[in-house]
């Protein structure tokens, strides 16, 4: 479920070799874990208002670390009782699966035959999608995590997903205050984020993986999802105002040192591979009332890349690079009623691109750029039984004839610009039946007015943005 | 572990002198409940750490001091400690029906022994409640006339019998003045259907009609 929506479809093509294509082979998202409510013995209600979405609850949850238990431990203590062990009796397990269905109002030509193409079968099954295991909760006193493998049927491969391992505990301030405070060790800026308004978590929470994505996209919004290794440090100062701080490595997976077949040391041969460490900052207050929680925060990440291999020819990792700078804001609102429950959310982030690599070797046709992308969306459930959400999207920016690249005398286009715009903009709108809080059936449509720069015959071979319009059907549980 | 009941003095001030300026919680601090009973732990300690789970835990949704703004959940500050013992009892044996008891609190009381419940109990029943916004209104009256002196033509008999005049509940009767309305009304409308199954309260409730309660509701959250 990775390359799926307009928004994760965008991070992985940050197109020709700003961000390689190589991170296609990353998976999809982590999402609701029925392992945390077997360990907490609580409902999936306590932390999620429908799964994935937080509640406060789990938001505090997840602060402290995922170690929140209600289950009998085997323990040991020093004779000094400091804590040396304590294991949960059952381990913190889950599964998840997704079954979909996908249908395209027009479908994509078929390139096996050359010279007189025909169109490929429109309507994708996919059985399973996604198939994920979890290890989900605690693993000592102040560690938890979040650990999720996953195979994914478009690379027919399993590989690590979402990882978010935490070490987290708490100051008693005066007047009843408290402090938490931890450290997360992640492979996914944003994944250890405690609010559904930045991109990890954010809606669509889940998406065809066969459909078609526009080209651009921001570095924060998954371009860097699971091979990279983050490690970053957070307060939260009552339950209301969160800071963090941290940077991110590279850490790729599948990548091998051509000289001695090892892991690493990464080289010329891999792709956009972080310089040094990439800084993620993140503030963010919350106020509750009632039923009523209103969040509203900043973030940001600023990334500088050797392009590496990325646009097919390897080089070395060094001399010029390209560097992207993500400033972003986000809100969240949540009712949490028994009968109706109704969310308001949505993020927007700045991207400034200095693509001195990419300029030099003739990839961008600018030394700089910029790249705008803003989600809107309003979610509303009955009982947590029926719902939906609706979502406007948009992603605007400098246009770049070789970043955006026009359609080749000859080819079939589709995933092209023949402005050279990145511009994309359109609507999802998403209804869903929950027969069980777990189980979760989805039908979701996708409208695009703007795709890759225009509405039609935006690749200057036909195609219009309609014509990547999405019918996905979902069936999506956890156990 | 081992409890013994603190003094009156102690639960009148159940903070003070033993809060540094900050404190920092130890191991084992966030598990009252996974943890269990501590043969090694002595009463002031249990207390200390059942006041902690109850500021960094149950404060989540109560409020840390028992007071909160979420009418799904109960305000637990000032309530009698037997009250609160028995209801924690209920959530550990799974016997207290009402949905938000099956998700919430039969979880969370699963493993909580008797010295932890009357810890945790002793913390709530000697935090302040903190006073309302006097309300006055007709419904109030119509309230206030209700639990004083019940609805004889419906046989539904005076709350204030069970739950004293003042509302500030009665030996083993829950403390009503200054709860949410709306937790209120979800409690009777759970009496009602026999989801939380109280006889004696199934018996008050079924003979209550929504306006009725709703102004007993009222009435009783706007109490001190």
């Amino acid at each position: 479920m990775w390359a799926t929506t307009h928004g994760e479809g965008c991070r992985n093509l940050i197109v020709t070799g700003i961000l390689s294509v190589a991170l296609l082979a990353a998976v999809s998202p982590a999402r609701a874990v029925p392992s945390f409510a077997r360990q907490t013995g609580m409902a999936c209600e306590v932390c999620h208002t429908v799964f994935p979405e937080l509640t406060h609850f789990g938001r505090v949850f997840k602060a402290n670390g995922y170690v929140l238990s209600n289950l009998k431990q085997v323990r040991d203590v020093s004779p000094a009782k400091e804590e040396l062990l304590e294991l949960s009796q059952f381990p913190p397990l889950s599964i998840m699966v997704q079954i979909s269905d996908t249908q395209m109002k027009t479908g994509v030509p078929d390139l096996s035959s050359a010279g007189a193409p025909g169109v490929a079968q429109n309507g994708t099954a996919g059985f399973p999608q996604q198939l994920s295991l979890f290890y989900a909760g605690k693993i000592a006193p102040h560690l938890g995590g979040m650990i999720q493998l996953t195979y994914a049927n478009d690379g027919g491969t399993i590989g690590i997903d979402n990882t978010d391992l935490r070490f987290a505990d708490e100051i008693l301030l005066p007047n009843n205050g408290t402090l938490t405070y931890g450290l997360s060790l992640n492979n996914n800026p944003t994944v250890q984020d405690l609010w559904n308004s930045t991109p990890a978590w954010g809606f669509p929470y889940a998406s065809s993986n066969a459909n078609v994505s526009p080209l651009a996209g921001t570095a924060i919004n998954g371009a860097f999802a699971q091979n990279v290794a983050g490690l970053s440090a957070y307060l939260y100062w009552n339950e209301s105002l969160y800071a963090e701080v941290g940077g991110y490595r590279s850490a790729q997976q599948g990548i091998t040192n051509q000289l001695t077949g090892g892991a690493g040391p990464l080289d010329g041969t891999a792709s956009n591979v972080i310089s040094g460490l990439a800084p993620y900052w993140r503030l963010a207050y919350e106020h509750d009332w009632g039923r009523n929680t209103l969040e509203a925060g900043v973030y940001g990440f600023n990334v500088k890349v050797f392009p590496g291999s990325a646009s097919g020819t390897p080089r070395a990792l060094s001399g010029p690079i390209n560097r992207f700078n993500d400033v972003a804001e986000d809100v969240q609102y949540q009712f949490i009623g028994d009968e109706h429950l109704f969310t308001l959310g949505g993020t927007h982030i700045h991207e400034s691109m200095t693509l001195d690599s990419s300029f030099a070797t003739g990839v961008s046709a600018n030394p700089s750029n910029t790249l705008s992308t803003t989600e809107l969306q309003a979610t509303y459930y009955y009982r947590r039984k029926l719902g939906g959400t609706v979502q406007y999207f948009s992603t605007t920016g400098s246009t770049d004839t070789l970043l955006y690249p026009a359609t080749t005398p000859g080819q079939p286009g589709v995933i092209t610009s023949a402005n050279g715009s990145p511009d994309t903009r359109g609507w999802i709108a998403e209804v869903n039946y929950l027969p069980w809080l777990n189980v979760k059936v989805s039908l979701q449509y996708t409208w695009y007015s703007k795709f890759n720069g225009g509405g039609s015959n935006y690749d200057g071979v036909g195609r219009n943005a309609a014509d990547n319009d999405t019918l996905y059907l979902l069936l999506w549980f956890a156990y | 572990m081992r409890i013994t009941k603190r003094s009156r003095e102690q639960r009148s001030r159940p903070n003070q002198g033993r809060h540094p300026a900050v404190r920092l919680l130890g191991a084992a601090v966030l598990l009252i409940a996974g943890s269990g009973g501590r043969a090694d732990e002595n009463d002031a300690a249990l207390q200390l750490r059942a006041e902690t789970v109850a500021i960094t835990v149950c404060g989540t949704c109560h409020g840390k001091t028992g007071t909160n703004t979420q009418p799904k959940f109960p305000v637990l500050a000032a309530q009698n400690a037997n009250y609160l013992v028995a209801q924690l009892k209920a959530f550990h044996a799974q016997t207290r029906g009402d949905p938000d008891a099956i998700a919430y609190m039969w979880g969370m009381a699963a493993e909580l022994d008797e010295p932890s419940m009357t810890a945790l109990a002793e913390y709530y029943s000697a935090q302040k409640l903190r006073a309302r916004t006097a309300v006055n209104s007709s419904v109030i009256s119509t309230g206030k006339d209700i639990y004083e002196h019940g609805i004889a033509s419906a046989g539904v008999p005076a709350c204030s019998i069970c739950h004293g005049p003042d509302a500030h509940g009665l030996k083993d009767f829950p403390r009503l003045a200054g709860q949410h309305a709306q937790y209120i009304l979800k409690q009777l409308a759970s009496f009602q259907s026999n989801m939380r199954n109280v006889a004696i309260m199934h018996g008050v409730a079924q003979h209550l009609r929504v306006p009725e309660m709703d102004a007993v509701a009222a009435y009783l959250e706007a109490q001190p």
